[in-house]
């Protein structure tokens, strides 16, 4: 393999995992935005999520990679699965919101969030104490199809990656962008006092960044299991570590810096790790530890003013 | 039953109640010693001491987060520090080649020649465990200073993150350096400690005895750091960084002091666990470790030092006895029952879930935690309440070294060409205003006009892009905001920035904080400078409280956030004056104050300015302007458009358009005739 295809491959495997960073650095960016609250529960929304994924494969009788779909069955299979598992995500945010953080909303200081810590350490151990500290072997219906480009390797996994990040991702942007209730979280992330007074239901805003954030959570840890082909209990904390990493180098609150930061995190971790092997972590840090001292506000600016 | 109890604790009210707390501490110390000697169960003791080293890491904790409030979750990373920082100095894993340079470390006892491969000799490191706990701990507190040096000015949740950042690189470097830390298989034959030529060996009692002896000395340095200077600015940070800052607070050296110390706490129990389990490996540092370590505090009560130990011990003996207990009553009781699930069940691997369940459950429904920190109030009582209020003696004050200042007609402070932007938006424009020595000068204006602004650029709160601030002759421009107060600029906010949960006392004992001295050991070892230092701040605070009557003195040991809107105003004016200023800020000093409130305030603050004392004054109040001023500048959209006496700026017509808008003007001139 010359230098180039090292370079084209590593690109590719950046631009997955990126896709997948990206995906799970705007929960946080949504909830931040709004409530200026590091969610530490959202580590673990997305690993909970690659296994609700697992089960929901495994509903349709796929345990392994021997099983390979192909046309619409495969197409309604991961339709479903994603559908599934974005609401079950979903669903647990909006949980997390409503029973552990709506009581603390007006509580100053660290209150919520030490909570969020409780929480991701409730569903860390919940997954650890009932699937086993072994990792699992992730069931995946896609036919092995590979592309070859010059000596670099585009699995066709990894373009269906692609394919629904963009998705989702466009389709989020869109909806804070258009929508009535996206307007509202802009106004609620802006200034939560004006905006209630204008009539904008903060509570159904708060729910509604819990329960998106939370999904494309989900739709990542599916993603994550797709890519790698196992899941295990411990992939939260890496991968959520990375993804804030991502959220602060965009301008945390900031939806298209969120993406924009999971793609350059992902980059940084294919291309670092061959050069930077078992440092790659601390380069990544470096990163979040230098963005947050010299520009705290990020590449992109935060949308919402500071409100100190 | 409840005859039994009282009859059990009568004997408690036969105690004086000044002794009781000494005699429970006795008690305690006396419990301690013995345990060893009446439960002679090696595992048990062993338990106990890891109970102990828990509560000397959560100690550390304690002052980052409970103290000065910063949210430290990357706290293990100090742990490892000092742990390896002894493990590597007492151990065999690094063999430097023998050479002259080791000859005088052989002779203090440090190293010694060991005999290496074939002929030559190699250097072995033998640092008494003694000699670790003080090197580890101050290396450890390096770290803590370099660690927290870039990221302490960070918002408080930012620094969570970040701090966990650092807890996950330390591993990661403790696992890949392996030339020096042995990687993931982790240090071995780390030396136990000895005592006059006799090892500690594997036995826990001596290690118990330690862990103790360790406890008690860091339970002594963090009640000792709390009631003095030192642990008052932390709280004062904790509570509002930005007025800490106004009061004299210099944030960042008192953050990095907090960091420093929590590390030293870190490291000094680093040495003991290791030297202990004579083994470290990178995984005894993670992430799990700091969150076990926040959950002990969250659980004893973040910011109380009896609260974190206790916290510490029910976890730690919930971890190694009660949940195995627990295990067994269930695989006995699934027996009896014939339940297959009881039978087999295992609640030692859930201790994460209960940490888990305790942090969310703790912050939902105690958030002080089993011991808060803060003590129950007294309320006052009827005849204290229903006081007749007197309207403060300045007869019988005495009030030495409140300004004193003469009116010479020199200039106090004087502010030339100041610009102040936010953004696009010019707040101030080339402002020019002059305090004279003696004086009260008033700033009116709309709301917006850029007084307030006006006030945070003096005080070095929000950046200036061109002009000067000179106060008596010196530049003061461009100065942090503690440096301007010790210079003897003090003020108030408009939207009150108190410590709200701090007593009065402690907010006006924190508004000396730059006149005062003590440094960390003066705190800790309290000479009897130090103490009369303490004696005579609190005099000197009574003494300004004094100047509002007996409004706040009976109300000195109250938080503030439970009292009244008008008493809280007071308490920030006294807060500025313990400070002993030469000029002081008010803003709006009068706000939400009734008539009769309002114009015993302009009296005392009358009065106050009779004693030689500066006074600035932002007042919406016209009568109030007109009683105390001898000047008043008019602010309108970041510019003085009048300057005069009151009576000059009444009939100002540019004032007139300001506030009243040019139609009115004619109507207004009826009403100020």
């Amino acid at each position: 393999m010359t230098l180039t295809d090292l370079l084209l491959q590593q690109t590719i495997n950046g631009l997955s995992l990126g896709a997948m960073y990206a995906l799970l650095a705007l929960g946080f960016t949504l909830v931040y935005g709004i409530l200026e609250l590091i969610n530490f529960s959202h580590f673990n929304v997305f690993m909970v999520g690659s296994f609700i994924a697992m089960g929901v494969l495994q509903m349709f009788g796929l345990t392994g990679q021997d099983v390979i779909l192909t046309g619409l069955p495969l197409v309604m299979v991961l339709l479903v699965t994603f559908a599934v598992t974005m609401v079950a995500s979903g669903l647990i945010g909006v949980a997390i919101e409503r029973l552990c953080l709506r009581p603390l909303r007006n509580v100053k200081g660290p209150a919520a969030m030490i909570t969020t810590i409780g929480v991701s350490y409730i569903l860390f151990n919940i997954i650890l104490l009932s699937v086993g500290a072994e990792a699992r072997n992730y069931p995946n219906p896609m036919p092995n199809v590979r592309l070859h480009i010059n000596g670099a390797v585009l699995d066709i996994r990894v373009l269906l990656i692609w394919g629904v990040a963009l998705v989702l991702m466009a389709g989020l942007y869109v909806f804070v962008q258009k929508s009535r209730l996206g307007k509202a979280m802009r106004a609620t992330a802006q200034d939560a006092e004006a905006a209630r007074m204008m009539g904008v239901d903060v509570d159904k805003v708060v729910v509604m960044a819990f329960f998106l954030g939370s999904a494309l959570a989900g739709a990542g840890g599916l993603i994550f299991g797709l890519y790698y082909n196992f899941t295990s209990f411990i992939i939260g904390f890496t991968a959520g570590l990375r993804a804030f990493t991502a959220a602060v180098l965009g301008g945390i609150g900031n939806v298209p810096g969120a993406m924009v930061g999971g793609l350059i995190i992902g980059l940084i971790e294919a291309l670092g790790g061959q050069i930077a092997g078992a440092w790659t972590d601390v380069i990544i840090f470096s990163i979040l530890v230098l963005v947050l001292v010299f520009k705290p506000s990020g590449l992109f600016g935060r949308v919402a003013p500071n409100k100190s | 039953m409840s005859n039994a109890l009282a009859v059990l604790t009568r004997p408690i009210a036969w105690i004086p109640e000044a002794r009781r707390r000494q005699l429970g501490l006795a008690l305690l110390i006396a419990a301690a010693m013995l345990f060893p000697v009446l439960h002679d169960n090696d595992a048990d003791i062993d338990s106990m001491a890891n109970a102990a080293a828990y509560a000397t890491l959560a100690l550390g904790l304690n002052i980052v987060v409970g103290f000065a409030g910063l949210l430290d979750l990357g706290y293990a990373a100090f742990f490892a520090i000092g742990a390896y920082t002894y493990g590597i100095l007492s151990s065999f894993q690094l063999q430097p080649p023998w050479t002259e340079f080791w000859e005088p470390f052989r002779w203090l006892g440090l190293v010694s020649r060991m005999a290496g491969d074939g002929d030559a000799f190699v250097v072995h490191f033998t640092l008494s465990f003694w000699l670790a706990l003080p090197i580890s701990a101050a290396f450890a507190a390096f770290w803590g200073v370099m660690f927290g040096a870039p990221t302490l000015r960070l918002r408080g949740d930012y620094l969570a993150i970040v701090t966990l950042g650092f807890g996950e690189i330390v591993p990661i470097v403790v696992r890949n350096w392996s030339d020096l830390t042995n990687g993931a298989a982790g240090l071995n034959g780390v030396a136990a400690p000895h005592l006059f030529g006799w090892s500690f060996g594997v036995d826990s009692t001596p290690y118990y005895y330690v862990a103790i002896c360790m406890v008690a000395l860091l339970v002594f340095i963090s009640l000792r750091l709390r009631d003095s200077r030192i642990g008052r600015a932390w709280m004062a940070i904790r509570e509002d960084e930005v007025a800490a800052a106004a009061m004299g607070v210099d944030r960042t050296k008192f953050k990095l002091l907090a960091f420093a110390i929590g590390a030293a706490f870190a490291g000094m129990t680093g040495v003991f666990y290791v030297a202990k389990l004579q083994t470290a490996t990178p995984e005894m540092f993670g992430f799990p470790v700091s969150v076990m370590i926040l959950v002990m505090i969250v659980f004893g009560g973040i910011g109380s030092v009896w609260g974190v130990v206790l916290g510490a011990f029910i976890l730690q003996l919930l971890q190694s006895w009660w949940l195995e207990d627990l295990t067994g009553w269930l695989n006995a009781l699934g027996r009896v029952v014939h339940n297959a699930w009881l039978q087999q069940v295992d609640l030692a691997p859930s201790i994460e879930l209960i940490f888990g369940f305790i942090l969310v459950g703790m912050m939902l429904f105690r958030r002080d935690g089993l011991i808060p920190a803060t003590r129950p109030q007294a309320a006052l009582t009827f005849e204290q309440q229903h006081a007749e209020i007197r309207r403060g003696g300045f007869t019988d004050l005495k009030l030495q070294g409140l300004g004193g200042d003469v009116r010479t007609g020199a200039a106090a402070l004087e502010v030339k060409g100041v610009t102040v932007r936010f953004g696009g938006l010019t707040a101030l424009n080339a402002v020019d205003i002059v305090v004279p020595n003696g004086g009260v000068v008033a700033v009116i204006g709309p709301n917006g006009s850029g007084k307030s602004t006006l006030f945070n650029a003096i005080t070095g709160l929000v950046p200036t892009e061109s002009g000067s601030i000179r106060f008596h002759g010196e530049e003061i421009m461009h100065l942090p905001p503690h440096t301007i107060l010790a210079k003897g600029i003090a003020r108030t906010f408009q939207n009150l920035r108190l410590f709200p949960n701090l007593t009065v006392m402690e907010n006006a004992l924190i508004g000396q904080h730059a006149r005062l001295t003590t440094g960390v050991f003066k705190a800790i070892f309290r000479p009897p400078a130090t103490r009369a230092e303490e004696v005579g701040a609190r005099v000197w605070a009574m003494e300004v409280f004094a100047i509002f009557g007996n409004r706040l003195t009976p109300r000195v040991g109250q938080m503030v956030s439970g009292l009244s809107y008008a008493n809280r105003r007071r308490i920030e004016i006294a807060r500025a004056l313990a400070s002993r200023p030469r000029i002081l800020l008010l803003d709006e000093p009068t706000a939400g104050m009734n008539p009769a409130e309002t114009l015993e305030l302009a009296e005392q603050i009358k009065s106050l300015n009779g004693l030689g004392l500066t006074v600035l004054l932002i007042e919406h109040k016209l009568d109030v302007v007109t009683t105390l001023a001898d000047t008043v500048y008019v602010l309108d959209h970041g510019e003085v458009i009048a300057q005069g006496t009151p009576a000059e700026v009444r009939r100002d017509e540019e004032v007139l358009r300001a506030y009243l808008g040019r139609n009115a003007q004619a109507a207004a001139a009826g009403v100020t005739a």
